[in-house]
């Protein structure tokens, strides 16, 4: 069972040995090589389905206005946006699902450079979505790009931070559902809120900038929670300095 | 605790980790040398959370403990652990559309095998001494509990591993996949260091040079899995009634009842098992709790 491999393992156990004792040069191109290795199976493994789902259906919301006869109507456009946008963040909610969490619990790669990847292999599917949802609203009816753009950044951050902090506190493999579940009733819940506190204001509302600017704190908040929720091990208390008996 | 048969390639001391107000472990030190050593203990006994410790899955509250001279408490450490481990969680879980061998090679790389070619050679290597060469091709959806139990084991095998962590990996399989695990875990004891949980004394007494008995978080007996049926010896009896006196009995397949605890005068005496030693043993640790001499 062993025979031939103890020396390929060898090998590569040394390489990495002497990455980790060498210099910041080394480290860093081992690193680049495990995150190209890694590209195809984190791929393979993203919650496509969700995502495709989440995508399309958003799609076809957004495309309301535009299929709909009659003068567009910019409150409704309005709407739709949002609505599309956290009907994609449902889908973007399963994006820190891994099955296989458990059995890849105690690998040298760090769950944070996992996560990562998975976060930069979907953002350009999210922007090309993004665009293709804002083209899809008339022009004429279309709310400002920045502040929406920040909106739908926003959702999807709460998404991310959401699974992260799942996994972090209920060391959940997959938090999709509840996060998705918590996401929908906090998309819900927050155009009930009172007037000084909504998020979702209208166009011509009083509030608007101030409302973005909440929106703003909203996307910084959440991207921390995200990035504090990923460096494992789950609880990171530091081991009492004593000396194992030997 | 009696000496090791080989030098310690993996140390712990005082390691204690609370859940709440609970403790999961408490003050467990052990030493662990080359072989198959079996972690023996009752469900909530702390043996998985000693595992995922000694896997560096979650830290613990205090204490210390090295892996082949690397010492997880700094994050170098952590790297260098996690790089001369195998781990097989309680409970596996797949990304279910990978093939087997997909997904072995997923963890390879994971364990930062990037050269392509040596690490689809260690792959096929793994698939093949866990039997599943055949149906590396097949998608994990499609395998058996079984067989998906030997991708874990072929997952934490992988890179050849000096230190392997198992979690009670024959748990819900066949008499026939049980065997064959036992001799998946007793070849991959052959030179490397093994921690194996389970709840099957069998396992333990088939596969295991050393044995460590946990209960309520702490180590309770640490020896050779002799030295555990030892402590039954002269505490087994036989007879035609259950015994009243006796700790546990039981009625076997001859209908004779077969007793353990301390017997009555003129009792039959017979050859104790490793069970009886680890019966006994949690008996005291209980009787101990409860302020109850034996």
């Amino acid at each position: 069972m062993r025979g031939v491999t103890r020396a390929t393992k060898a090998m590569k156990v040394t390489e990495v040995t002497e990455v980790t004792g060498d210099s910041g040069g080394r480290r860093v191109s081992s690193t680049a090589r495990t995150i190209r290795a890694l590209v195809p199976p984190v791929a393979r493994a993203l919650p496509w389905l969700p995502l495709a789902v989440g995508g399309v259906a958003g799609l076809l919301l957004a495309a309301v206005p535009r299929m709909s006869s009659g003068e567009p109507d910019g409150w409704l456009a309005l709407l739709l946006l949002r609505v599309a946008a956290l009907v994609f963040g449902l889908g973007l909610a399963f994006l820190m699902d891994d099955p296989a969490r458990h059995t890849t619990a105690a690998v040298p790669v760090r769950r944070a450079v996992r996560a990562g990847l998975r976060v930069a292999l979907v953002a350009p599917v999210a922007v090309v979505w993004w665009t293709a949802a804002l083209l899809l609203i008339p022009e004429g009816v279309r709310p400002p790009l920045g502040d929406m753009t920040l909106e739908a950044a926003a959702i999807t951050a709460l998404a991310l931070a959401g699974g992260a902090a799942a996994v972090r506190f209920r060391d959940e493999p997959e938090p999709g559902r509840s996060t998705a579940a918590a996401l929908l009733v906090t998309g819900l819940v927050a155009p009930l809120l009172p007037d000084g506190w909504t998020l979702f204001v209208q166009l011509n509302a009083d509030r608007w900038d101030e409302a973005h600017q909440t929106w703003a704190w909203l996307l910084t908040g959440a991207l921390l929670v995200w990035a504090m929720c990923l460096p494992e091990p789950l609880r990171r208390r530091r081991l009492a300095i004593s000396t194992p008996r030997s | 605790m009696t000496d090791l048969p080989t030098p310690p390639t993996v140390s712990a001391a005082g390691l204690t980790l609370h859940y709440g107000s609970t403790a999961a472990l408490d003050d467990v030190s052990l030493r662990l040398g080359a072989g198959v050593t079996g972690l023996l203990g009752p469900n909530g006994a702390g043996k998985t959370t000693l595992l995922r410790v000694m896997a560096t899955a979650v830290p613990a509250d205090r204490g210390a403990f090295t892996v082949l001279g690397h010492d997880p408490s700094t994050t170098a450490g952590r790297q260098n652990v996690r790089r001369a481990l195998g781990y097989l969680p309680q409970t596996p879980g797949f990304h279910p559309d990978f093939t087997a061998f997909a997904f072995v090679d997923y963890v390879a790389i994971l364990k930062e095998m990037t050269d392509r070619a040596a690490r689809h050679r260690e792959v096929r290597r793994v698939l093949d001494a866990v039997d599943l060469g055949d149906v590396r091709g097949k998608r994990i959806r499609r395998l058996s509990g079984g067989m998906r139990q030997r991708v874990a084991l072929a997952a934490a095998l992988v890179g050849d591993p000096g230190f392997l962590v198992l979690d009670e990996p024959t748990v819900g399989l066949d008499p026939e996949q049980r065997m064959r695990f036992r001799e998946l875990i007793a070849t991959a004891g052959e030179g490397r260091t093994v921690l194996l949980s389970t709840h099957q004394t069998e396992d333990v007494a088939m596969l295991c040079h050393r044995v460590i008995v946990m209960a309520a978080g702490r180590v309770r007996f640490e020896g050779t899995p002799a030295e555990l049926t030892a402590r039954a010896e002269g505490r087994v009896w036989s007879s035609t009634e259950r015994d009243p006196g006796a700790r546990a009995g039981w009625r076997t397949g001859t209908g004779a009842f077969r007793n353990v605890g301390d017997p009555p005068e003129g009792a039959t005496l017979v050859e104790p098992t490793l069970e009886d030693g680890y019966l006994l043993t949690l008996d005291a640790t209980s009787a101990a709790a409860s302020g109850v001499t034996s």
